[in-house]
């Protein structure tokens, strides 16, 4: 029988082939043919077994990876009170941090839209109590010569600070409305999220089965391999989350080419 | 077009929730729920106050798509106007939308302008 077959990586490989190849050369020299199919099924033997602890190597290394990824991340972060924040043991909980903060910041910066569009409308009323005031001065013009001209110079002044109202209401909602951001990047780092626990969860799957290989050593091991199902048919309109890049395949790229879709359907 | 209308607003992210409520107050409307999923705006539309749906698609639970297909499938519920509100921009996501029987559909990041364009022509066409 092969030795330390369990540990032969692909290093080893090529000197196990030479050596059983001389040997399978010389068996049936020696013509022992039984010998001989027993060697060639133990080379068979040799090469999936190499597999396999390439696949175990690689799926430990990726572990250990993760976990000081992990470990190492996790030194590094501190709240704003300068503590290291407890439990923030995996990547996903990072992202569901991110989220968390960025919808924080993001009701804070609304709040304070909030209270400046409630300061415009404050000067806005003010500008109507300043209108009152503007028509008795214009009664009062044509009585004294030195008001002549002051009506008019103050409406225009008037206009223009009324101009200016409403553009500073105008950005106010563009500040609002920018603060979807929020919830374009937090659709994206849900999908990230998903992703990850995902891959995590088939890396278990996987570091299970390189195990229960290790444990079959000597077995059949063609019985646990092949076995990989066809991928579920994506469905064609499940949510995607936000487009990545402009101009993806069979996506809109902006409001105009949703508004044209729609009309060519007869809206 | 009747300002004192119940519009029920459909979005997990409360940001976006919040940025849409405000946006219906500057046109007038200030008679507006939440709910954060399909799932939660079904029993409220059910209560059968709701005169104006705005959702978006991409939500835990249940999703947009589907609220809209539970909504025209409810006698009681079909007539509601509904506008979807999403970053989902696929053709054949906007073509089923469509055919599930959506009044109006308008992609994330949006502008103040685009969003009350879509809401008064919605309003217009339901006189």
């Amino acid at each position: 029988m092969i030795k330390n077959l369990s540990v032969l990586e692909f290093e080893g490989l090529e000197e196990l082939l030479k050596i059983k190849a001389q040997e399978l050369v010389a068996t049936l020299d020696a013509g022992d043919l039984l010998k001989a199919v027993e060697l060639i099924n133990e080379l068979q033997q040799a090469r999936h077994q190499v597999f396999y602890n390439e696949v175990g190597h690689l799926t430990r290394g990726l572990h250990e990876a993760i976990k000081s990824f992990s470990s190492d991340i996790d030194e590094k972060i501190v709240d704003d009170m300068g503590k290291k924040i407890p439990s923030m043991t995996d990547a996903s909980d990072r992202l569901a941090y991110v989220i968390e903060l960025t919808d924080k910041n993001s009701h804070e910066t609304m709040d304070r839209v909030d209270r400046s569009l409630s300061l415009v409308d404050r000067l806005d009323n003010q500008s109507e109590r300043f209108r009152d005031l503007l028509m008795l001065v214009g009664q009062l013009e044509g009585e004294f010569k030195g008001l002549a001209g002051v009506y008019d110079r103050t409406c225009s002044v008037k206009n223009e600070s009324e101009k200016t109202i409403e553009e500073l209401r105008n950005v106010l909602t563009d500040i609002l409305v920018s603060q979807s951001v929020q919830d374009i990047t937090g659709q994206l780092i849900r999908r990230v999220i998903n992703l990850m626990t995902q891959v995590e969860k088939q890396l278990v799957k996987l570091m299970e089965m390189s195990s229960k290989v290790e444990r079959l050593r000597g077995m059949d091991i063609d019985a646990v391999a092949d076995d990989d199902k066809e991928p579920e048919a994506a469905d064609a309109i499940a949510a995607q989350g936000p487009q990545l890049k402009k101009k993806e395949a069979g996506a809109v790229s902006n409001q105009d080419d949703v508004d044209e879709l729609l009309s060519s359907l007869g809206f | 077009m009747k300002k004192d209308i119940k519009i029920l607003v459909v979005d997990d992210f409360s940001t976006m929730r919040r940025i849409i409520k405000n946006l219906l107050r500057d046109l007038g409307f200030t008679n507006v729920d939440e709910a954060d999923d399909g799932k939660t705006a079904l029993p409220i539309l059910q209560q059968g106050r709701i005169d104006f749906l705005i959702t978006d698609w991409n939500m835990p639970g249940m999703t947009g798509i589907d609220l809209l297909k539970a909504v025209r499938a409810d006698p009681n519920l079909s007539h509601i106007p509904v506008l979807m509100v999403t970053a989902e921009a696929k053709k054949e996501q906007i073509i089923a939308a469509a055919q599930a029987g959506v009044n109006g559909y308008v992609i994330k990041p949006f502008t103040a302008v685009v969003l009350k364009e879509k809401i008064e022509k919605i309003f217009e066409r339901i006189g």
